[in-house]
């Protein structure tokens, strides 16, 4: 992985420095709110409802061992011994005291961590395909093009106070493991004829209360014109995006309002200074970049067919394990292993200083010393020989680490919501928790096959729940929590929105609603049909007909699912979750 | 207080709000352009760079104003006017000037800056000294980091 040079090294500890100063003027009275807001927010600190967040910069996703247990010892020191993994790959931890903020920066720093430019309306975290380097379908290594386009967009002295926050996404294999067309701007990395890595641009895509797929607007992209031709699409975006709403600021609002067409020909103009210019990206320069990514030192390992397919017949659990959470590596002998963080009970994405410090050991152990977080708030470890599943299986297993669930219902992509966060309408965490308890059969689970719910606790949608299968969404009628579903939405490289089946529905009554989707899903799907086709086949009149229908009654609203949601909202877990922002 | 070229100076120029171009003065663009001579001229930061361009480059001093410290759109008229353009006159940041981020501004090819007061100026001048580098080229320094310095690993 990427290794700081000294330049990056003296970078992150003069803005450690800068940040100290700021704090110490902010506390003296010389900082106002604002000021100090906007320039603490692109240090990832955030002050909510409760107390401070501090969200921790994972760059596209990707850790070592060491640097996760830096995060573990700060949880302890400083916060309540977890942190929570966020549908952008990065760590956030819960309570830290804004006075602490800058030592617990300098502690980052000497992991090679910050906190740059993780919130505010800048240039946020780069994010990849968490089996980037390692998947069996991988085109192009997007690693190295995140680094470039990483330190490219830090302390960009023009687009560090854009309209609104900047988030962009790289994929480099068949699978859009990325959500590109999600994106402010989306990077699709292929190669040309010669084997050369060419760019495709999506731009203007993006969920919030406006869900857009994002518009193509540059095919095949030549390497060196990377950083040149970004910089014109954020040239473009800061001088003619919206600042007068911040509803209407994203850069989805802007490619609209002018057309993909109009926005395409303003960037080609802008470009066409800026191009062959100093920000032209010399091979040299990428090829430094791609040594840090070198593959480690794999051992010459053959695959183990006969020793796993032996293992998952004397052992049920450890072959649905296989099924769910193990992707195929592109080394013989080794695998990828997704750790669910998605246990029932546990707030998606909340992981323990003692899980985090067991994950880096197992890193270590069974791999290469590096660790992936993925969007959908999971852990990845991507060198495991493949002998050695079963034992992490069983070590993951103990640590609550193991569930196997990955890609299933149960494995679901939700924000912190009103537990903690400001902005949302409703609860979210209550509500993952009800449908991980309704469903805990992992029979069903497994034959109900791969589902993604996403459920955002407002319309800004850090849940992402327009790109979920089944989405659901916390909306707020006359200060009551309801939830609006829909269903057919995908986030993967076939991506679309979903739609919603109709009026919202009471909490208790979510569980219920989402088993009649199921049930639909069920009776009508050809053998072997997914979800999302049976849903992208039949419509979602079907849907739409049994969760409103007058035969079976508005869904029933159970007494004992209100109660127990209840006693959970007073659980101190529920009050330990994380914001989203 | 005006800071220019890193320093705390006194300011030589009024700025005024309506009133037509004289000597001394810096009038808005508009007023300028009628009777330019010995004046100079202030835009607002959201002003497109094409409405006024060529004449503008011709004005001793360009003031931007910033309505909000978090506008970023006065960066990149700062950045057209100074590098596209070739400004070569001095180019001023007025109105919500917050000093942590002059820095910014410095770099997009401002080089003179009205701040609140002499504290708020001293601050700026730190802030401006504070990073030794940036990866990225900018109008002050158009050479990224990776065509200036040997990086290594």
């Amino acid at each position: 992985m990427y290794q700081y040079s000294a330049f990056d090294q003296r970078f992150v500890e003069e803005r450690v420095e800068q940040y100290r100063d700021q704090t110490r003027r902010f506390l003296s009275g010389e900082l106002s709110d604002d000021a100090f807001q906007q320039l603490r927010l692109r240090n990832g600190l955030y002050i909510q409802r409760l107390a401070p967040m501090l969200r921790i910069a994972v760059p596209y996703g990707l850790l070592s061992a060491t640097q996760l247990r830096a995060i573990a010892a700060i949880t302890r020191d400083y916060d309540r011994g977890y942190g929570h993994l966020s549908t952008r790959q990065n760590v956030q931890i819960n309570w830290p005291e804004l006075t602490d903020v800058p030592d617990i920066l300098e502690r980052l720093a000497e992991v090679q961590m910050h906190c740059i430019q993780t919130s505010g309306s800048c240039i946020r975290n780069v994010t990849t395909d968490q089996f980037a380097g390692v998947a069996e379908d991988e085109i192009v290594d997007a690693r190295p093009y995140c680094e470039i386009i990483r330190q490219w967009s830090t302390y960009h002295p023009e687009f560090d106070w854009l309209p609104r926050k900047f988030k962009i996404a790289v994929n480099g294999a068949e699978s859009d493991r990325a959500a590109t067309h999600v994106h402010d701007i989306g990077i699709r990395v292929r190669r040309g004829d010669d084997g050369a890595p060419l760019f495709d641009f999506l731009v203007g895509g993006g969920l919030g209360r406006t869900p857009v797929i994002g518009s193509l607007i540059r095919e095949g992209l030549p390497e060196e014109h990377l950083l040149s031709y970004l910089e014109a699409i954020l040239r473009v975006y800061n001088r003619y995006g919206r600042r007068d709403n911040k509803y209407k600021a994203r850069i989805k609002i802007l490619v609209r309002a002018m057309t993909p067409e109009t926005f395409r020909e303003r960037v080609d103009a802008e470009w066409a200074h800026l191009k062959d210019g100093p920000s032209t990206l010399p091979a040299t320069e990428v090829r430094r970049i791609r040594a840090c990514f070198a593959p480690p030192a794999y051992e010459d390992l053959a695959d183990q067919p006969a020793l796993l397919a032996r293992q998952r017949l004397q052992d049920p659990a450890f072959n649905t394990w296989m099924r769910h959470n193990v992707a195929p590596h592109k080394r013989a002998g080794y695998a990828v292993v997704t750790l669910s963080t998605k246990a029932t009970g546990v707030p998606p994405g909340d992981v323990t200083d003692e899980q985090m410090d067991a994950v880096a050991d197992w890193s270590e152990r069974f791999g290469f010393g590096e660790v992936r977080i993925s969007h959908e708030q999971n852990l990845v470890l991507p060198d495991v020989p493949q002998r050695d599943l079963r034992t992490l299986f069983d070590l993951a297993r103990e640590a609550m680490l193991g569930q196997a669930n990955a890609g299933l219902l149960t494995d679901m992509i939700c924000c912190p919501g009103g537990d903690f966060c400001a902005l949302a309408n409703a609860k979210s965490i209550p509500v993952a928790e009800a449908i991980q308890r309704r469903f805990d059969d992992y029979d069903y689970l497994h034959d109900l096959g791969p589902l993604d719910i996403n459920i955002s606790g407002c319309m800004n949608a850090c849940g992402h729940h327009h790109v979920g299968h089944i989405g659901i969404l916390g909306v707020d009628k006359r200060g009551e929590e309801f939830y609006q579903i829909s269903v057919g939405g995908n986030q993967a490289e076939d991506a679309s929105l979903g739609r919603i089946l109709g009026p919202s529905f009471g909490r208790a009554e979510v569980p219920d609603v989402v088993e009649k989707i199921l049930d639909v899903y069920l009776e009508r799907r050809f053998e072997g049909e997914a979800f999302l086709h049976t849903v992208r086949r039949i419509g979602i009149e079907p849907f739409k007909e049994r969760v409103y229908s007058a035969e079976n009654g508005r869904p029933r609203s159970s007494t004992q699912a209100v109660t127990r949601l209840s006693a959970r909202d007073t659980q101190p877990r529920a009050a330990r979750s994380a914001r989203a922002g | 207080m005006l800071v220019r070229d890193g320093r705390i100076v006194a300011d030589p120029w009024t700025l005024v709000e309506e009133e037509p171009a004289r000597p001394g003065l810096i009038a808005p663009f508009d007023a300028w352009k009628r009777s330019p001579e010995g004046a100079g001229a202030w835009v607002d930061g959201d002003r497109a760079v094409e409405e006024l361009v060529p004449e503008i480059l011709e004005a001793p001093v360009v003031a931007v104003r910033f309505a909000a410290f978090a506008d970023g759109r006065g960066l990149t008229l700062g950045a057209l006017l100074r590098g596209r353009y070739g400004f070569r006159g001095e180019l001023r940041a007025f109105g919500d000037v917050l000093a942590d981020l002059t820095e910014y501004m410095h770099r997009s090819g401002f080089n003179a800056f009205v701040l609140p007061d002499r504290r708020q100026a001293e601050v700026a001048i730190a802030c401006m000294a504070r990073m030794s580098d940036h990866y990225q080229g900018s109008v002050r320094e158009p050479l990224p980091a990776f065509r200036r310095v040997a990086l290594g690993p």
